[in-house]
């Protein structure tokens, strides 16, 4: 319980719908108003030096391994990867069992998020006692019916990953110019069963956020709380049209007042991104060259930009798939565009959901993705080689140069939050402005400043599997010489 | 059909001492054949583990952690029940718990006991990195007790 404001320390301790452990630190000043707040997630170390010598091939099954979370975007984006690596291109039926097995997989992310990482905050509330944040007060506000309905979506969903890639949390299907494995008449059948099941899924879900979310006007007024909300520049992936593509396309920015800045090709995202190093952190920023690192602040002006699904939605000009599109229409007319409210990432979310299952039932149903020919043989000399998807939080960027036999002598990867960095950083910021600023520090108002940092879902050095009693994510409260003022526990 | 015990290897083998968990599954599976202890790996986390909590009567989990307060290679033993951190009551790791907790709030058949090794780790972020001695030669111990969680009556 809090004591006198000298001796207080802040642990915030079931930040568990996050994978891993992360650390908020939010400094007072002497009037004990927020000064500065920083964040800092645990990363994996070592990535390159792990490559090195390895052949290109092994990438796809490696990288999976990286993340807990998503190895199907890691497989994804190594693959990619691969393909430029080689200077080769799938045929189509390679192509599109690729774009399958990885809408799938976006569905079944996306859908768990909704429900049991994100509900806990917009389904049960932001306000609602920490003790019923979780997935039983996901499943005691929606029913057990929604709950059953949610789990058994995502296992049909699994089993078809595992059907086409060979294991859901380890698939290992795809190779530099295609996949390993057809899919049959039959397998065929199996999706197009699951994915029509999927749109309706999703449909509903749209639903549900709708009557709990958008009924809701404190949800909806913390949605467009400025203390949520940043004017970045953003950046994803778009299609030929300018739609929304997880799988292939170009990367496009536009500004915070929403106009392309700029497109390019993924293989040339270093002449556009750099990374910024502060002294605080081991964490590297990234920002856009073009206007480049002008600190963690928004606007025209600076670099700082965002990915994920609301910087999805902000970067192309309309989704891809009939219903996706309606929703999108609806959620443009209510916030604007470009968005720039973090939680907007939720709603944005459900919108994706219902494309990837709409996609997934497009590609189900098209007669080519039988088609026995399923890989181009590469025979290219290797040398360099970029990859890029979306994952479900947001770019991914896999980097690799080899020798002549292919073995690895440099590799990069940018993962979704090293992009969103600087933007989490200043929402965690704003939001314990915004929020503990001369009040009484409660557990609800410092649940605000973690939902500004779950809205993104940072992917963290997700390697422990914390036992209960552990701290996944800490809040500390500080004064100007660092040292900690509170502590609030809850057990 | 329910198996009788599972054991679940968690970690993950490319990353230090998290390889710890999957390491003692692919020993354990050398002694028990299928039918006797049906033996899973995972790297996965979160709800994932969903797949791994249900049709099955016993479940021994292996596991490093980072309490931060016992020496690296420190095993901890621990029954569900002894965890007083389901959701709804107060804190709790991710994914096991949680995947335990809503499995069995939606009606699944969950494990009835369940058993969590958990080792105490020096570094879960190096890829490639070594494992720490101490993590390393904890392995025998880790297996002995598995073996008698999977004997007991």
């Amino acid at each position: 319980m809090p004591e006198s404001t000298s001796t207080r320390r802040i642990t915030i301790d079931p930040i568990t719908r996050l994978e891993g452990h992360g650390k908020i630190d939010i400094f007072l000043d002497d009037e004990g108003q927020v000064e500065r707040a920083w964040f800092q997630v645990p990363e994996l170390r070592g990535f390159e030096k792990f490559a090195q010598g390895r052949p290109a091939e092994d990438m796809p099954q490696i990288t999976s391994r990286i993340c807990g979370v998503c190895p199907t975007a890691h497989h994804m984006a190594a693959t990619r990867a691969l393909d430029n690596l080689y200077k080769v291109t799938p045929p189509p039926a390679g192509r599109k069992i690729r774009e399958l097995v990885y809408s799938t997989f976006m569905t079944e992310d996306h859908a768990l998020h909704f429900y049991f990482l994100g509900g806990p905050d917009f389904v049960v509330g932001p306000t609602a006692p920490p003790a019923e944040r979780n997935v039983l007060g996901v499943i005691a506000k929606v029913g057990i019916d929604v709950g059953k309905k949610v789990i058994s979506m995502r296992r049909r969903l699994r089993e078809l990953t595992s059907l086409a890639a060979g294991k859901a949390g380890h698939p290992v299907f795809g190779l530099p110019g295609g996949v390993a494995k057809r899919l049959t008449a039959a397998d065929q059948v199996r999706f197009q069963t699951v994915a029509a099941d999927a749109v309706e899924f999703a449909q509903f879900t749209l639903e549900v956020f709708e009557n709990v979310v958008l009924k809701n006007s404190d949800y909806v007024n913390l949605i467009l709380a400025d203390f949520f909300t940043h004017r970045t520049h953003y950046m994803g992936l778009v299609d030929d049209h300018n739609q929304v593509n997880f799988y292939d396309g170009s990367l496009r920015v536009v500004s915070p007042e929403g106009a392309e800045t700029v497109k390019f090709a993924p293989e040339k995202y270093l002449d556009y991104i750099a990374e910024h190093v502060e002294p605080w952190s081991y964490m590297k920023f990234c920002y856009l060259k073009s206007p480049g690192w002008k600190g963690f602040t928004d606007g025209v002006e600076s670099g700082v930009y965002s990915v994920a699904p609301m910087a999805r939605l902000n970067v192309a000009d309309r989704m891809a798939t009939p219903l996706a599109q309606q929703a999108y229409e609806k959620y443009i007319a209510t916030l604007g565009k470009p968005v720039h409210h973090t939680l907007a990432n939720h709603w944005a979310r459900v919108i994706e959901l219902l494309y990837a299952a709409e996609r997934m039932k497009e590609l189900a149903d098209d007669p080519e993705i039988i088609d026995p020919n399923v890989r181009t043989i590469p025979t290219a000399v290797p040398t360099e080689g970029v990859g890029v998807v979306e994952a479900p939080r947001g770019t991914l960027i896999h980097h690799y140069q080899t020798d002549e036999r292919g073995l690895i002598t440099k590799a990069n990867l940018i993962v979704a939050t090293q992009n969103n960095a600087a933007r989490i950083a200043m929402s965690v910021e704003k939001a314990a402005k915004g929020v503990l600023s001369g009040k009484q520090v409660t557990e609800g108002l410092l649940n605000m400043v973690e939902m500004a940092f779950r809205a993104y879902d940072p992917c963290l050095g997700c390697a422990t599997h914390s036992l209960p009693g552990s701290m996944p994510l800490e809040v500390r409260v500080r004064n100007r010489n660092g040292e900690t003022l509170s502590i609030l526990r809850r057990s | 059909m329910s198996a009788r015990v599972r054991v679940l290897g968690l970690g993950n083998e490319i990353l230090a001492d998290d390889a710890l968990g999957i390491l003692a599954a692919r020993e354990l599976a050398k002694l028990f054949s299928p039918d006797q202890v049906e033996v899973v790996e995972s790297s996965e986390s979160g709800l994932h583990l969903l797949d791994h909590v249900t049709n099955v009567r016993r479940l021994v989990v292996i596991d490093t952690v980072q309490t931060g307060h016992a020496a690296p290679g420190t095993i901890f033993e621990v029954r569900e029940q002894d965890v007083r951190a389901a959701p709804g009551t107060a804190a709790h790791g991710t994914g096991l718990f949680d995947a335990l907790a809503l499995a069995r709030k939606l009606g699944f058949d969950v494990a009835q006991e369940v058993t969590i090794l958990a080792v105490e780790a020096a570094d879960c972020l190096t890829l490639g990195g070594p494992m720490h001695p101490a993590v390393a030669a904890a392995l025998p111990q880790v297996m002995e007790q598995a073996k008698a969680l999977i004997a007991a009556p």
